[in-house]
This record gives C-alpha cells, structure tokens and sequence, in this order.
C-alpha cells in the first residue's frame, strides 16, 4: 500500500515536470528564431539586479535606466570632452554669466502633449526650489542659476546665473533630465509619486511590477530616429548565481550586473555568448574620517596613502579585472581629471613620515602607539552585502600593519552602513563611488562642501583660495586648470583614497542583438545601444571592446 | 459552560501577548541603526546631502515626527487595518501584501502539505517496516536531506533542471509575456512554482519523517497494538486507526505551528528563486528600513503564529480525547478543592 502511495507521489511529480518541459522548450524558440543581421529585434531582456522604483528621480536612481524615458539639453553626460545638443537645437554663451539655449521643436512627451520651452524653465526650477536630488545641485549651487525666461519667439531660454558658468552646457545642461510641466506640476510629493515617469526618450515605459519587472516600449517618433529594439523587457533579479543562471539558461539576453572573475570563462565558451569590457568610472576608494585624529592630520593622511599596495589588492580581490588607483582621485578615465596624478607606493617613507609625526611602537607590539603613547586602533567600516569590498579593507588591514598602523575591518548591514557614514560616526570606510561623484568636475568642488570629501565650515585655505579662484574663472580652460591643480593638492593629503578602478565585464548574447556601443561611465546597456546610427554618431560613443 | 470561559481566558492572554508583539515590531525596526535615505538616494548620492536635506527628506516620507507620535499612528492603524504607505513601493501596506500574499500561500502552503503527507507516509512506513533495508534505506536518505541546507537544494535544482535541461524557467512567478489564455496562465505559474515548491518540500520533509517515524515506533510498541494485534486485526486498520492515530499528537502539532511560519514565508528560498513572495518582501524591507512595510509583514507573520497557537490550543481537546478528559478530571479537581 505504500509504496503504491509513493509511487503515485512521484509519478505525479514527473508527469508535470514532463508537462512543463514541452511548453518552455517550444516559446523559447519562438524568441531566438528572431533576426539575425537585421537591426530591428522585436524584443530585447535584459536582467537588472536592482529595483529602482517607476523611474522617478526623486526616489530612485540608476542613470541608464532614467536615461531611456527622459533626455536632457545636452547628450549623452558630463563625462566627455564635449557633449552635443540634443533637445536644445543650439546653445550659445553671451557673456560670462549669461546663457542662450534654443530648444528643438515638434517634440512630443509619451502622453501626446508638446514639449515646449516652459517644460525646461519648470524643470530647471524644480530643481533649484524644491527638494534635493542627485541633480539639484547642478543648478542651486555649482553653478547657481538665478534666473531662466523665456525670449520672445518661444522657443528660446536665457539662463542668468549668480557667478560665472562657463561649463552650463558641457556639466549642467547634459546632466539634468527635462520633466513634463503638465505632470510634474500637479505632484504634491515627489518622494511619494509613483506613477509611471513619462518623458520624451526613446523608449515608454509601459510596465513596472515592484521587484519582479521593468517593461518598455519603444517612442517610434523618437526625434534622433526610432530605437532599433521594439519592446526591452527587462526582469529584477538580484542574485547574482540567478542573474547568470537566467543568461546562461536564455531567459534573459544581457545583464548589467557584471559578469565576476570566476565565471567568466564559462560564459566565454558558450555559442553566441560575447563578453564586453567597459570602464565605469567609478573608484572603490578608502575613505578616512578627516574631522578626527589622527586622521586630521595631512601627513598622516598621505603616509596611508603611501602605505598602500594597490596592485596587490587588484591581482588578488579582483583577480585582475580592474586596474590599480595609482592615478588618485578622480578617475583617470575623466577628460576632467588631470592627466599627471599619481599615488605612489612607498613603504618606507610611509614609515618616515609616521616616525616624524610621533606615531612610534614604544611597547613593541607591532603596532605604531599615538604621540601621547595611547594605543591605536582604527576601524574600517564596510557593508556586509559587498564581498569584495570586504576583502579589500582585509587587505588594508593587513597592509596597514606594514606600516605600524592597527586597523579593525567592522562589517555592518547596507543601511547601517550607510547611517553610519552619513552621520560621520565611522573613522574609515571602503565604498564605491560612482561617475557622478569622480568624472564630474563641478561635483568635485560640491563634494568639498557637503561633507563627503571635506565639509564647509572646517579651515582648508590652501583649497579655499584654489575655489574661488575657480569660481572667478570664466572659461573652461582657465578653470579645468584650476581643477588639475585642485586634484594635484587633494592627492597630496587624500581623504578619500582610490584604491582602484573597477572594470565591468558585460555579457550579452549576440545571436538576438548585437549592436551595442559603450557610452563612457554608463557601459553597454545605454540609450545609445538602441538608437539609429546618426544618433550615436553626436554620443561619443565607442564600440564594444570585446574579451578575447 | 465550562470549556467556554477557558475559550475566553485563552483569548485575553492572547490578547496581551498581540499587544507586546505590537509594540515589539514597532520597536525593533526602528532600534536598529540606518534609515530609508540609502534606498532613495543610493550610495553616492547620500554622500552629497547635507544634514538638512537629509532631514527634510525624512520628514516627506512621513518619518519625521517624534516616536511617541508614529507609535501612536502606528497604534491606530492597526485597529484600522490602516497599516500607512511602504516608503519604498510608495503604495498603502495592505496593497503590496495582498499581491504577496497568494504567491506564498501557493509556494509553501502546497509544500507543506506535500511534505506533510510525503513525511507522515513515510515515517509511518519506515516504523512499521523497523529494521528492515527498506526501513534503513528511507532513514538514511531522509537524514541526509535534512541536513542539506535548502538554499543548496534550489542551487542545484536550477543548475539542473532549469540551466542545463532547461526545464523550467530560473526565476519569477510568471514570465513576463503571456499567451493570454487562462490555461496558459495556469501552465506558466505551475512551471515557475514546481522547483522551489520541491525544495521547500524536502527541505522540511526530513523533519515530518524522522517525528512520525520515532512517533510511531513509541506507540507501536505499546500494549495496545498487542492486543489488537492479537485481535486480529488487518494489516491497514492497525496501521492507520491503532498505531497513526495515537501518533498524531506531535505531528499535528508540529504541523500547526508550521502553518504560523506560513505566513512569514520562505525568505531563502524566494531570494533563490526570484520569486515575489512574503519572505522576499521581508528581506528587501529590511534593507531599506521601510518601516511601515516591516511592521505590517511582522504582523502578518506573528498574527498568524499566535492564531496557528491558538487554533492548536483550542482544537487539541477535539481531536485527542485523552487531553480532553484529562482537563476535564484536573478541573473538577479543583472546582472540588
């Protein structure tokens, strides 16, 4: 009798596994059948390992992802050289605080109503009045718009700002996102608007299901031409093992998680599967608490820095797959940063300058003691849901003790982390900081105020007096100038050390869509990779370079 | 009479445990350290505001009071069924949990019951069948499924069955395209519930077993089976009716407080498998200290705890008469006093 039991138990487990088999295996091949050379892929899924909410700014950010709804002035970032008009047909600098901005016509938000110049003026004015966002900043204070009219023949805005600007066009303009009036000025909250972003981009989007989906559907009126992919769906899946369970298996066709070390190879002889590799220009960096001792002190600062074997932490956390900060901070990746940083590794004048500053191993425990003779011990604050960054400050620690120095690494979940960092109750920590914070100029001179690399009211003349010489600068070059000398005496006395340049691997499966360009900080999965050829042409954007 | 003034004592203490579980769950998101900002603004960003900013932003989810007055909020809204918006889903509480709730309810309600009767048939075999190969041979797999870890399990069954046969889909509920027909639906949410389905399943069927098996064995050997044995009763009739109903006892109770974790679903097992269940929801509001959200999924998972306790508590009498007229001797033994 029970063994019958059993039996039928599992034959009923097998009839429906076999039942579910046959119905995978027939739609999967209704979706690699689609084209081959041919630019037009009806559907592209791409996994994305966060949920960022329905693309509203205010509440969540992943710049890619909010690129594909909005499009800003200028395109593609502030990332290059020298970014090109996109919804302003033309911009034109009048003297060295005023702005003209003509902005395209016969533009369409995804609703149907015309984008217009008042759209601009709003957006721009949200942003500087209302509450904070990553991109406030860009015209409340670094630069500060004062005013923005609209001219006469409609189409036209004068922007006036409060010091010179001379990068309104290159940093402001191809930073901030245009938001619709009509919706935008009916959201009593923005931090608790959900409903899904409408903007003028290439693509809508038409689905959002909280950690389950993005999906969305291709603005075939698109101004710079209509996307190459159709419909982009694109699942939430943050476990990295199921990421690339769901790209090896072909649920999905790319991610942008990136592809770790250990997997690569696997990935790399699959048919059809090509892997990328891009700069984020992000720095995982080594962030020292600069308001306490012994931190306080420039020297010790650079002893730190110079205590540092980054080429050893990138060949054995990373396995390779990035490259060694000895370029400082920002990313060298940056047409912003200068081109002549370095950060050196040197033990032995590490040793040195600590030996000047008092810091000496009286009891002879290994361990340097403070210049009064009280132990020293510093600890390291890390997020426990980043391994590598775990490892990394492992590393540190022991490389710290090379150098007489006793650091603890004090592993915390994500958001004690962060409450930590933020209400400055850490001494050091290692986190990623992404393009926003090191390939932007003006963000260098806001990080400087806000607390994240020095704070407002603390004394740093040497940095004041290269600060206003740059606010009084009026041209980019007198003031990229300006910046490489700032950069220069950051790197000296660091308090935000890079430690390296991560690299970012993509997978993709190019049987189903193969047209992928990098945009520089935003990778392969970028609005650019699904436009028409003229409109990556205005992008800088470059080709994929592939893994060999 | 009787038995109903102990229905009603019963519940005034459940009454006071729901109470401090109330307060608990307010309490205790909120003494850990870290807020929601990290979620809205991730992690470079935050490095840029200024405390002010930061205060302001606090204030707009609704966090910005002091204690006493959210605890009050809080307070009222459970008596309301009001439990306020989720920071993060920037919905009302109740919303994301009813879209929650099924899948769970579909995932480890039809694994507990499939490792209830898979566990329970066994184990009763296995005891009968005592000694005997069989009898190891089920005793020794079972053992080593229990101490598998479930997470490993889901490892490899998505190895297996979904990456390398591709039998089923690696992630989800539901694919996100469907064919629009009802049996479509219906074939696509089976497809996507069978491995994690069967990874809770011998997850927890190992425990079923070993209970039943070690619960069966007890009664087996006691007089009575003798007896009836003797009797001459079948084979089936002394399994089922003589031996599994005395050992019962355990199982349904173990079994009930299963049903309380029900709720809570299975937080791995859903991160495993992608799948948008209780469990995860849990996890990803712990992450982003969204406060409300955390205190309407504690809720839901303590209330149904307490009301899985209270429905054993009540139902024990009915179901095993010994217990029933052992309370009932003990009580008139003191109404005698």
């Amino acid at each position: 009798m029970f063994k019958k039991v059993l039996g039928l138990i599992s034959l009923a487990v097998l009839m429906i596994i076999a039942g579910c088999s046959s119905s995978e295996s027939s739609s999967e091949g209704k979706a690699s059948s689609e084209n081959k050379n041919n630019v037009e892929v009806e559907e592209l899924r791409i996994g994305v390992p966060s949920d960022v909410g329905p693309l509203n700014i205010y509440t969540g950010n992943m710049d890619w992802l909010t690129d594909l709804v909005y499009d800003k002035l200028f395109s593609p970032s502030p990332y290059v050289d020298e970014p090109q008009p996109w919804l302003a047909e033309s911009a034109e600098q009048l003297d060295d605080t005023t702005w003209h901005v003509k902005i395209r016509s016969g533009i369409k938000w995804h609703d149907g109503e015309d984008f217009t110049a008042e759209d601009v003026k709003f957006t721009y004015e949200y942003y500087r009045d209302g509450p904070p966002n990553r991109h406030t900043h860009h015209v409340s204070e670094v630069p500060k718009v004062d005013t923005i009219e609209i001219l006469e023949d409609g189409e036209t805005l004068e922007f006036k700002c409060a010091y010179a600007c001379p990068s309104m066009a290159t940093i402001t303009f191809a930073d901030l996102p245009i938001l619709p009036k009509h919706i935008w000025e009916n959201v009593e909250n923005p931090r608790k608007h959900t409903d899904l972003a409408i903007g003028t981009g290439p693509f809508k989007l038409t689905a959002y299901e909280p950690d389950q989906y993005y999906q969305f559907e291709a603005n075939t009126d698109y101004f710079m031409g209509a996307p190459t992919v159709n419909k982009l769906s694109m699942p939430i899946i943050k476990d990295s093992t199921a990421m690339f369970n769901a790209l090896t298996s072909g649920e999905i066709d790319t991610t942008t998680r990136t592809v770790p070390a250990e997997l690569q190879e696997t990935l790399q002889k699959t048919d059809s599967m090509k892997l990328a590799s891009t700069s984020p220009l992000s720095i995982v960096q080594f962030g020292l608490n600069y308001e306490m001792k012994p931190f306080n002190s420039e020297e010790f600062r650079q002893a730190i820095s110079l205590g540092i074997d980054r080429e050893s932490i990138v060949s054995t956390v990373l396995l390779g797959q990035g490259r060694a900060g000895e370029k400082g901070y920002p990313h060298p990746d940056s047409p912003w940063t200068n081109p002549e940083l370095s950060t050196p590794f040197n033990i032995e004048e590490a040793n040195n300058m600590l030996d000047d500053l008092g810091y000496e191993d009286s009891n002879h425990d290994g361990y340097r003691e403070t210049p009064e003779g009280k132990e020293l011990k510093l600890d390291i604050s890390v997020s426990s849901a980043e391994p590598l960054y775990i490892r990394t400050a492992e590393m540190l620690q022991t490389q710290m003790k090379e150098i007489g120095i006793q650091f603890e690494v004090k592993t915390m979940d994500p958001a004690t982390y962060t409450a930590a960092v933020s209400e400055d109750d850490f001494e050091s920590y290692v986190s990623l900081i992404g393009p926003h914070g090191v390939a932007d100029p003006d963000q260098f001179i806001m990080s400087h105020r806000s607390s994240y690399l020095w704070t407002k009211d603390l004394p740093y003349p040497e940095m004041d007096e290269l600060v206003s010489n740059w606010m009084n600068a009026t041209t980019i070059e007198e003031r990229k100038a300006i910046s490489f000398d700032m950069q220069t005496l950051y790197n000296e006395q660091p308090t935000a050390i890079a430690l390296y340049y991560p690299e970012e691997i993509y997978a993709y499966n190019a049987d189903v869509y193969d047209q992928y360009v990098e945009s520089l900080g935003f990778g392969i999965i970028n609005k650019f990779s699904f436009l028409p050829e003229e409109a990556r042409e205005v992008s800088s954007t470059t080709p994929v370079q592939l893994v060999e | 009479m009787k038995h109903l003034a102990k229905v009603k004592n019963k519940i005034g203490q459940y009454i006071l445990v729901i109470f401090v579980t109330l307060t608990i769950n307010f309490a205790l998101p909120r003494l850990a350290p870290g807020d929601p900002l990290l979620y809205f603004f991730g992690e470079t960003t935050i490095n840029e505001l200024t405390a002010e900013q930061k205060q302001e932003a606090l204030h707009s989810l609704g966090l910005g009071g002091s204690l006493w007055e959210q605890y009050w909020t809080y307070l009222k809204g459970v008596f309301t069924l009001d439990f306020g918006t989720s920071i993060k889903y920037g919905v009302a509480v109740t919303e994301v949990l009813a879209e929650r709730i099924p899948w769970t309810l579909l995932l480890v309600g039809t694994a507990l019951i499939l490792s209830l009767v898979i566990g329970v048939s066994a184990g009763a075999y296995s005891a009968w069948n005592r000694g005997k190969k069989r009898d190891l041979t089920i005793l020794t797999g079972m053992l080593t499924l229990e101490s598998i870890p479930g997470f490993w399990i889901g490892m490899m069954f998505l190895s297996i069955f979904a990456v390398q046969l591709g039998w089923f889909p690696t992630f989800g509920a539901v694919s996100m395209v469907q064919d629009g027909t009802t049996w479509g639906y219906i074939k696509d949410v089976v497809s996507h519930a069978i491995l994690p389905v069967l990874t809770i399943t011998l997850a927890t069927v190992g425990s079923n077993y070993l209970l039943t098996r070690s619960s069966m064995l007890e009664s087996l050997g006691q007089d009575y089976m003798t007896v009836a044995e003797a009797k001459g009763i079948k084979k089936r009739a002394l399994v089922f009716k003589h031996a599994l109903r005395n050992a019962l006892l355990p199982i349904y109770t173990h079994f009930t407080l299963s049903v309380g974790t029900l709720l809570g679903g299975a937080v791995v097992i859903e991160t495993v498998y992608s799948y948008p269940g209780i469990g995860r929801l849990l996890y990803e509001s712990v992450t982003a200290r969204d406060f409300p959200m955390l205190q309407g999924v504690f809720l839901l998972v303590t209330m149904g705890v307490i009301l899985a306790n209270l429905i054993a508590d009540l139902t024990y009498p009915l179901f095993d008469p010994r217990v029933r007229n052992r309370k009932e001797e003990k009580g008139e033994e003191i109404t005698h006093a």
